[in-house]
């Protein structure tokens, strides 16, 4: 990633340069003071917080898109409940959309409350061996806007890998905000100190999706975060009267079997559109213990299946401690 | 080992100061990891909001399309509603400030049209209907797949551009697509218009109780930098089937009327999910189907409401 900023002079050295701020060329530059002070290049002393948190946690998946409502929330939250049900895994789920925080209200959790202590912030359990942390925990109120440029919500992502106190977990699943900006980049920079980090992309099968989806698989090749598979989100819906089924997002260019395809990516599944889904996400019910024989549910647990075997084959975890 | 519930005051996060003359000042500011770039950035008054403000003046009435939440159908309403407009002989102009995912171009049928830049500033690409002037990222870049990861600022940056260096020229009304969220780029947009003084906010939202969470904030954002909302429209609102037509709710049912009721602002209309439009509006061009009707109503409503609006 460049380390020229975009208000910078023409022959900018880079702020990572030891002529940063020195240079002729930086005269006038509105950098220039943080730049010569060495602000810029000092190491951030927290990405070592960081990495050794991150050390207990064996797998961690990020959950993108690029376009905003697929399902990243709800996948994220049936995905890590699917991985949950094996009741000798930890999971925890971070949610690192600052502005639209899904995941307490997903998970039935929108009263708690974090606490801290010296080990850092407990994470909120919604299950035995499933633990959550999201900026919906520590708002006053359920619709306090949260109303942040881009550096504070760095900060504030930063604070939850630094501080969260997760313990020893089997998965960490990232939940992420649609597109590819300061959260995306901050979340790949700080999980870059930690192996075994990989994503999985949410789609919905029509074009105006695939058209920002495809951005985000560049950004993962960009910033080298290997790409578990696609899955395509809201493929058919079932008419619960007559059975019809009716492809409510037509796949005009092809879905995301052809994006997958054209990717050179797995296809990890292909989910129906079930109301009930959107309900119990409403309610925060967990979908696949109340409704475990549908065929939603099943396509839940496969892909969580794939996930695990690909971090069992494909990840190299390293253990610190 | 004891233990204290967090909140907000104990993190001492508080919000950014709305103004961005203030950023890296505000008391609020004080231990922000974010203060110093804040502070090397915003220095002096904006010699560009002179230009801005004179750019802004030749356009009647501006119109943004806010959700906060991602996915609920903002670019398709602000493109609906651009071209009803521009079929009645209103100059129409659509700015699409999502610099992530530009959907804009597509849906406009503008995506081969390159923005050409001359000596008065950017050409913004012409829909071939309805002769609207369209502006977005995604008509700058170089290939579809081309990702924009950029942090704040520097969307800030573009943003600012696409106002400032373009040639709208006059129009009866600029809509302005934005991305999801409550961030850089609505902050920007706002304090761009603030001369200008926009008619107002169109609120977006799903039927689930989930995308009311999320708007509910867009809506508090609104308030609390003081621009009036239209109207709350709920999209996705039931599915017909083609079979037997029975109506589902996919998405849940009831957010729309919630939200309209908690912060008592007006419900403007449901929109019913059409499989038709979703497949003709990536071709570009306009069909008559249930959703244009509704959305007809909806445009007449705000139509009397802005005027409203300016006879107070």
């Amino acid at each position: 990633m460049s380390s020229i900023p975009e208000d910078a002079p023409p022959h900018c050295p880079g702020t990572n340069s030891e002529d940063a701020g020195k240079a002729s060329a930086c005269a006038g530059c509105p950098n220039q003071q943080i730049c010569s002070s060495g602000a810029a290049q000092a190491p951030d002393p927290d990405l070592d917080a960081v990495k050794e948190r991150l050390s207990s946690v064996k797998y961690k998946i990020l959950v993108l898109s690029g376009k905003g409502g697929v399902g990243k929330s709800t996948i994220t939250a049936m995905i890590a409940r699917a991985l949950a049900l094996d009741n000798s895994k930890e999971v925890g789920i971070l949610d690192i959309d600052i502005c639209g925080p899904s995941q307490p209200r997903v998970l039935g959790a929108e009263d708690e409350k974090v606490h801290s202590s010296g080990a850092g912030w407990s994470p909120i359990y919604v299950a035995e061996n499933l633990a959550v942390m999201s900026i919906g925990f520590l708002l006053n109120s359920a619709d306090d806007a949260v109303i942040w440029r881009g550096p504070k919500k760095n900060g504030m992502i930063k604070q939850f890998l630094r501080d969260v106190n997760w313990g020893s977990l089997d998965y960490l699943i990232v939940d992420t905000p649609p597109g590819t900006s300061d959260e995306h980049l901050s979340i790949v920079q700080y999980l870059s100190s930690a192996p075994s980090v990989a994503a999985v992309i949410v789609t919905t099968p029509q074009e105006i999706a695939l058209l920002d989806v495809r951005k985000e698989i560049t950004f993962c090749k960009k910033v080298n975060i290997p790409i578990i598979g696609i899955v395509e989100n809201m493929t058919t819906f079932v008419c619960p009267k007559c059975k019809a089924e009716t492809a409510i997002f037509p796949a005009t260019t092809g879905g995301g079997k052809q994006l997958a395809t054209d990717a050179g990516l797995p296809l990890l599944g292909q989910l129906p559109l079930d109301p009930r889904v959107a309900q119990a996400c409403d309610l925060g019910h967990n979908f696949l213990t109340e409704e475990p024989d549908v065929p939603a549910t099943s396509a839940y647990k496969d892909i969580a299946k794939k996930i695990i075997e690909y971090c069992k084959n494909q990840m190299q975890h390293v253990m610190i401690r | 080992m004891s233990t204290q519930p967090c909140d907000l005051e104990d993190l001492q996060i508080k919000e950014c100061p709305a103004d961005v003359r203030e950023s890296g000042r505000a008391n609020v500011c004080e231990g922000c990891p974010g203060r110093e770039l804040c502070l090397s950035q915003v220095s002096k008054p904006d010699p560009d909001q002179e230009i801005i403000d004179t750019r802004l003046k030749a356009i009647k009435h501006k119109i943004l399309v806010l959700s906060g939440k991602g996915g609920v159908g903002k670019s398709s309403i602000a493109v609906m509603i651009s071209k009803i407009l521009a079929n009645e002989g209103k100059r129409v102009g659509l700015l699409d400030v999502d610099i992530c995912g530009p959907s804009i171009p597509l849906l406009m049928g503008v995506a081969d049209q390159p923005i050409m830049d001359s000596q008065w500033g950017w050409k913004p690409a012409i829909s071939s209907d309805g002769n609207i002037k369209t502006l977005s990222v995604g008509s700058l870049l170089s290939s579809g797949a081309q990702a924009v990861a950029w942090r704040g600022p520097r969307k800030t940056a573009l943003i600012r551009r696409m106002i400032k260096d373009t040639l709208w020229g006059r129009l009866d009304y600029l809509i302005i697509d934005t991305p999801p969220g409550t961030s850089d780029e609505h902050l920007t947009i706002i304090k761009l218009l603030a001369a200008a003084v926009p008619d107002g906010a169109l609120i977006v939202t799903t039927p689930q109780k989930l995308s009311a969470g999320v708007v509910s904030r867009e809506i508090r954002f609104c308030q609390k930098m003081g621009i009036p909302i239209l109207g709350i429209i709920e999209n996705m609102s039931g599915f017909c089937c083609p079979g037997c037509s029975t109506v589902s709710h996919v998405f849940s049912s009831g957010a729309g009327d919630y939200l309209a009721k908690k912060y008592d602002v007006r419900l403007l209309g449901h929109l019913p999910l059409d499989p038709r439009l979703a497949a003709v509006q990536e071709k570009g061009c306009i069909i008559e189907s249930a959703c244009f009707d509704t959305i007809n109503e909806i445009i007449r409503k705000i139509i009397i409401i802005i005027q409203d609006l300016q006879t107070l």
